[in-house]
């Protein structure tokens, strides 16, 4: 029993990663149709920023935190005007290839200005974690499944509730539609943009001192947290909160039961699965894309 | 947008036109040139650094003693992108320059596997740092091994911990790429003869986010010591850290990468006493010591073995070649295979007839974040 | 929607008359180059990689060039086919060409697999599968240790007698990659190559024109499997080792953006793709002084050419060619046979209790129509009243939920489009859908290939009936334009004429007036009218009641899925029920 808790409480808080990454995918996927493949990339990015303002130039870690999104709004925005924007009439590869573009040049990049070394980013608390009876809970994990369940409530608050989540749901919906409605659909999508970049950003910021912070740090995570998202349905932000938990339980327990040096694999075993029997994922409601 | 088509298109002719004029740049230098093929880029950029700041440093000391047959000694380097087909382009294009003498090859096994064909072919000596015990074993004369191959790293960690800590029950967690596989076949294959058993043989892949399972099968196991081969730093580190979390606190001894830099900074306190095989160790020798002191001197870190093998291999080839008085290939080959009792900061080089020059292991031990020096083990090598 | 890949606007077949001879002058100099120039290891490497990694990339030519379908698991496959030739003959003591053989056949079964799954997936899913399958490859390359060595690699692993030199082997190499790229440049203009490309287009018309859209997909990724296996078995012979690392998703990555960057509609593309990204970074290594600079310019380069060259390097070059294009000669054409399914019995087309249910709403509810051979049958009704949808369930786009339909005396309620098209079904669409990257002739060819129609098997007598389709609708003069081109009135006739040209047993129109402006509107009466005389039965819909009462013989009318009146336009007209479901609805109905 004292097992089975421990790793269900690994498995939440990896698989809450998972879902923070999965959101920013959501969020661009439902406003502009496409996977940014550099996704991974901006919590690479934020998680360097964070090392360079708090442990280089030391700021304090809250300003740092503040600063480093603020960036990564910054790098949003950028990304749009160049990598997605450019190419919104174009058919999904192009923007596909493109963003895979974008995901080699901020790697590569920041291992030109940093360099390869990786850093250790400390945690938000001084406490690395305490025993509840038998199972040790991180406390890094702790807030990274705190901030998820935040998310959640922000998420459904700022899009139900927000005349600015509105304009964006209508965006993603209908784009001429929106555009009719008078809603500037452009300034929409750098919304997005923004929010995705932030989003992942945090994500990055809140893993680095569980994962440490490196060159390919996104690589890895992004491509579980893609699959996250299909699992929990590409149309929907819940089912990516939902779809990361799951993969990171399936995940731990599958290590733990069956084999470790096939856990990447269950995962898209998983993922399989899904595409076959459920393509519109958990709690999409779109029938799946025909090509 | 600031470039338009037309310049986008010319840049890329141009680009495909030019490489051939750098390549005829330089040739009949007044140099004798060693060609490295280091990752700068990849996954193991970082170590990839510290590689060359090794060679260079034994490039600096090579050239105030003289240099090489009177000329100075220059190193090429090629970037191999931490990849095995980025290795072969970045070998077979050091290989093309005839007038490279000597190579550095790669500290992965499986990229040297990758580069073999190629080192055969051009025929010419080629000093390399993976572990793989097969690479010395293909026939290939061109290969000499500047650090101990894992058959010796699996002996004396089954040793140390069987005779220096009296465990018997092993529990070994390794990385399931070449290094890590071999290496605790290795260990594992050691274990009878140092009367100990095998309770755990766990393997990983690469890059994982989290070692829960992999920590508490550990615990489950009952054993009561820890060998273990990792591969990548950022996985040491988060594997450290989630076992002293979940309360494992038996003896660990690990391959080297637990005493390295990267592993130290990032893992800190969840290292502390923990044991390790280190083909370089600063205490071990006077010649580490020295070497120790030269790379403080230019990087703010201590030295690891990524950057003492160049090191040590710079000056072999070197000074194989000025005993050769040629840089014939033949003849520097035959002048390696010669040397013996040579100090370097990895040991004492012996040359067997198979290329391994190193034929024993230091153990240290991590004391609140400093590597102290614990025992040297060697075995004696069948030099023929 | 159709998510397809870039449309090469603008194309024209490239002149195979001059074309060939030229090719292989060009693939003999270049393995005259191979074996006679001398060259470093360096240049040999990279050429051997170019070439094998060049045959790979020209698989996704295939699958998503030609067929649009997305592909991220290329270098698994490249990975099986180098595996194949790897432990085969390292472990196993198998010649290396049957090695190669066995690798490229395991690598076709697991293309047809992966194809299989776009049955029900497209798009971003297709990619995630694709994706999936990679990962899978890789874990199984990294653990399955007795089998295939685990992450150590296969290594010394032979060439072939007679290329064991590197020369040699490279000049085999460019051999192959010169004939499997000529054949995939011939693909294009095959059958097979045009129902690919009908596929990318426009799934959906594809389907109605006769092509097994699920077949020519499987088809298309097993062919994409294969040349990716030819590739890798021929990769493993030239570097003498493999690894699993070697075949990993950043691989495939490397493999797509190639195909892109070069242009994906042609294996010139893939050839010159492939060439640049492999020489690129290998160029950009005077800029090694710090670490990462240069992938970040290559990364840099990636998005500036997708950007600036939208249809890739080879496209964007051929768009400046294409501005000396010659117009093609016309070509006198025999007139237009229709058989209209010959003189079977007197009804056609039989549709009995027809009901097509959407969850509650009863779309099409137990409608019976029959249509008399020979003359021209009017279906219709008030918005909403269900036609479409009845036309849908007609020509299988929608499975009937309940009752049945006889074709010529054929039952064809349980079959696919094709296979009613097959059986001599013709529809048109009421928003036309061509194959819009693809010629007139293109468009109507792939209709007069229907299988089992007048001229299927011999590729002359095809083209031959899809001129004279076009010249029965009088754009024969204009068969070698993109139908993008065209008018939104010639576009109708162009689909119509891809209709006629499978000969069919009974044509179905879908609002074909819908768009077209009043001299149009005559055109196309009179062209229905010319179709009808030939004694092709047809099955109209349409809200002009003025086309409607001009051509039809017999009138079926529906309201909210129901049938309430059938028989003569006259009686039909002054039919009570007839008249409220109009004035009480649809105002349009005078439109």
């Amino acid at each position: 029993m004292d097992l089975v808790l421990q790793l269900l409480f690994t498995g939440i808080g990896i698989g809450s990663v998972y879902a923070l990454v999965a959101l920013g995918f959501v969020l661009i996927f439902r406003a502009t149709n496409v996977v940014n493949f550099a996704q991974g990339e901006f919590s690479m990015v934020a998680a360097f920023f964070m090392v360079m303002f708090s442990v280089k130039l030391g700021l304090p870690y809250w300003l740092a935190f503040i600063v480093s999104l603020i960036g990564m709004g910054v790098l949003g925005a950028v990304f749009n005007l160049a990598v997605y924007y450019p190419l919104r009439h174009r058919t999904y590869l192009p923007v596909i290839i493109s963003t895979i573009g974008a995901s080699i040049l901020l790697a590569n990049a920041t291992l030109a200005i940093h360099g390869p070394e990786p850093e250790v980013l400390s945690g938000w608390f001084d406490t690395p974690g305490f025993l509840v009876g038998p199972v040790y809970l991180d406390s890094q994990y702790l807030l990274i499944i705190a901030v998820t369940a935040l998310l959640v409530v922000l998420q459904y608050w700022f899009f139900e509730h927000t005349l600015l989540g509105k304009k964006l749901q209508a965006t993603s919906q209908d784009k001429e539609m929106a555009a009719l409605l008078g809603i500037p659909v452009a300034l929409m999508i750098m919304v997005t943009f923004v929010y995705s970049a932030v989003i992942g950003g945090l994500a990055g910021i809140l893993v680095a001192p569980v994962l440490f912070v490196s060159i390919h740090m996104g690589a890895t995570i992004a491509l579980k947290a893609f699959a996250a998202t299909i699992i929990g349905g590409f149309g929907d932000v819940t089912g990516a909160i939902i779809g990361g938990l799951a993969l990171g339980i399936i995940e731990t327990f599958g290590a733990a039961y069956v084999s470790v040096p096939y856990k990447d694999g269950f995962a898209f075993l998983v993922l399989v699965a899904f595409l076959v029997f459920r393509p519109q994922g958990i709690f999409g409601e779109r029938v799946a894309e025909k090509a | 947008m600031l470039v338009t088509r037309r310049l986008v298109t010319a840049g890329l002719a141009a680009g495909i036109a030019s490489p051939a004029l750098i390549r005829s740049a330089g040739a009949q230098g007044a140099t004798v040139k060693i060609g490295m093929v280091t990752p700068m880029t990849g996954a193991a950029a970082e170590s990839g650094s510290f590689a060359q700041t090794g060679a260079k440093i034994a490039l600096e000391q090579v050239n105030k003693a003289g240099g090489v047959l009177g000329k100075p000694l220059e190193l090429v380097m090629e970037d191999d992108q931490t990849t095995n087909p980025g290795a072969v382009l970045a070998f077979s294009k050091l290989a093309s320059q005839p007038d490279i003498v000597a190579f550095l090859g790669s500290i992965r096994s499986t990229q040297n596997h990758a580069m073999a064909p190629d080192m055969l072919k051009i025929g010419k000596p080629v000093g390399f740092g993976g572990t793989d015990p097969n690479l010395t074993k293909l026939g290939n004369p061109w290969l000499f091994r500047f650090r101990p191959n894992d058959a010796y790293s699996g002996k004396v960690i089954a040793q140390y911990g069987g005779k220096e800590l009296g465990k018997k029950k092993w529990a070994i967690v390794h990385s399931t790429d070449a290094f890590g596989t071999a290496g605790a076949k290795a260990l594992a294959e050691s274990l009878p003869e140092n009367g100990a058993t095998l309770a755990l043989d766990q393997g990983y892949a690469n890059q994982s986010q989290d070692f829960t399972p992999v920590v508490l099968a550990v615990r489950q196991s009952g054993a009561d010591i820890l060998g273990t081969y990792f591969t990548f730093e950022t996985d040491l580190g988060i594997f450290a850290r989630q076992l002293r979390q979940l309360g494992v606190t038996i003896p660990w001894v690990g391959s080297p990468s637990i005493v390295n830099v990267s592993a130290l900074k990032l893992a800190g306190p969840a290292l502390y006493n923990t044991y390790g095989v280190a083909d370089y160790a600063e205490d071990s020798s006077e010649a580490a010591k020295a070497f120790g002191k030269a790379y403080r001197e230019v990087r703010k870190v201590a030295p690891d073995n990524q950057s003492s093998w160049t090191y040590d291999a710079v000056v072999v080839l070197a000074m194989a070649m000025n005993k050769a008085g040629t840089t014939e290939p033949g003849k520097v080959r035959e002048a390696l295979l010669a040397i013996r009792g040579h100090k370097g900061a990895e040991g004492e080089y012996n040359f067997d007839k198979n290329g391994d020059g190193l034929h024993g292991y230091n153990i240290v031990k991590n004391e609140k974040g400093d590597i102290k020096f614990d025992k040297r083990i060697d075995f004696t090598p069948n030099l023929g | 929607m159709s998510t397809t890949a870039t449309a090469d606007a603008g194309a024209v077949r490239p002149r195979i008359r001059w074309g060939l001879p030229a090719y292989i002058v060009l693939v003999a100099a270049a393995i005259a180059f191979a074996v006679i120039a001398p060259k470093t290891g360096y240049i040999l490497n990279i050429s051997l990689q170019a070439t094998t990694y060049a045959i790979a990339v020209l698989g996704l030519t295939v699958v998503l060039g030609l067929c649009g379908q997305i592909n991220l698991a290329q270098a698994a496959f490249f990975g099986l086919g180098a595996y194949a030739v790897g432990l085969g003959q390292t472990d196993y003591g198998v010649n290396f060409w049957v090695c190669l053989l066995v690798g490229t056949g395991i690598a076709a079964m697991f293309g047809a697999i992966l194809g299989a799954s776009t049955l029900r997936l497209g798009g971003h899913y297709l990619a995630m599968v694709t994706i999936s399958f990679q990962q899978i490859v890789t874990l199984v390359l990294i653990n399955w240790i007795p089998v295939t060595k685990g992450p150590d690699g296969v290594r010394a692993i032979p060439r072939p007698v007679l290329f064991t030199d590197g020369s040699a082997y490279l000049a085999l190499c460019i051999g192959v990659l010169g004939l499997l790229g000529y054949l995939v440049w011939r693909l294009r203009d095959t059958r097979l190559g045009r129902a690919m490309r009908a596929v990318r287009d426009n799934e959906l018309a594809a389907g109605v024109a006769g092509i097994d859209v699920y077949r020519t997909k499987v088809t298309a990724f097993a062919l994409s499997a294969m040349l990716g296996g030819i590739g890798g078995g021929l990769f493993a012979g030239g570097f003498a080792y493999v690894s699993p690392d070697q075949f990993s998703f950043a691989e495939s990555v490397v493999f797509l953006t190639m195909v892109l960057l070069g242009g994906v509609a042609s294996p010139i593309g893939a050839a010159i793709g492939t060439g640049l990204l492999i020489v690129l970074p290998e160029w950009l290594r005077f800029l090694k002084a710090i670490p990462g600079l240069y992938l970040a310019i290559y990364g840099a380069a990636v998005i500036l050419i997708v950007l600036f060259m939208p249809d890739g390097i080879w496209g964007f070059v051929r768009s400046r060619l294409d501005r000396f294009k010659r117009p093609s000669a016309v070509v006198a054409v025999p007139p237009l046979q229709l058989a209209g399914g010959g003189t079977g019995a007197e009804t056609v087309l039989e549709a009995r209790d027809l009901s097509k249910h959407f969850g509650g709403l009863k779309a099409v509810d137990e409608v019976d129509i029959a249509v008399r051979r020979g003359g021209v049958h009017a279906l219709i009704g008030p918005n909403g009243s269900g036609k479409t949808t009845t036309l849908n369930v007609l020509s299988g786009l929608y499975k009937a939920t309940s009752g049945g339909i006889i074709l010529n005396g054929r039952d064809i309620t349980t079959l696919p489009p094709h296979a009613r098209t097959a059986a001599g079904m013709g529809r048109t669409f009421q928003n036309i859908r061509l194959f819009r990257s693809m010629t007139a002739l293109e468009n109507v060819t792939v209709g007069a290939e229907r299988p089992g129609g007048p001229v299927s098997g011999d590729a002359a007598a095809v083209v031959e009936r899809a001129r004279a389709a076009l010249a029965f609708v009088g754009l024969e003069h204009r068969a070698d334009e993109v139908v993008a081109g065209f008018s939104y009135g010639h576009q109708r006739a162009i689909e119509i004429a891809r209709a006629l040209a499978s000969d069919p047993v009974l044509l179905l129109l879908d609002e074909p007036g819908a768009g077209l402006n009043s001299s149009e509107k005559v055109e196309l009466r009179d062209l229905l009218k010319r179709i009808s005389a030939r004694g092709l039965t047809i099955m109209i819909i349409d809200h002009d009641m003025t086309l409607v009462t001009e051509v039809a013989h017999h009138i079926t009318v529906l309201n909210f899925g129901r049938r309430i009146a059938d028989g003569t336009p006259a009686d039909v007209l002054a039919h009570p029920d007839v008249i409220a479901a109009y004035l009480g609805t649809a105002p349009d109905a005078a439109a």
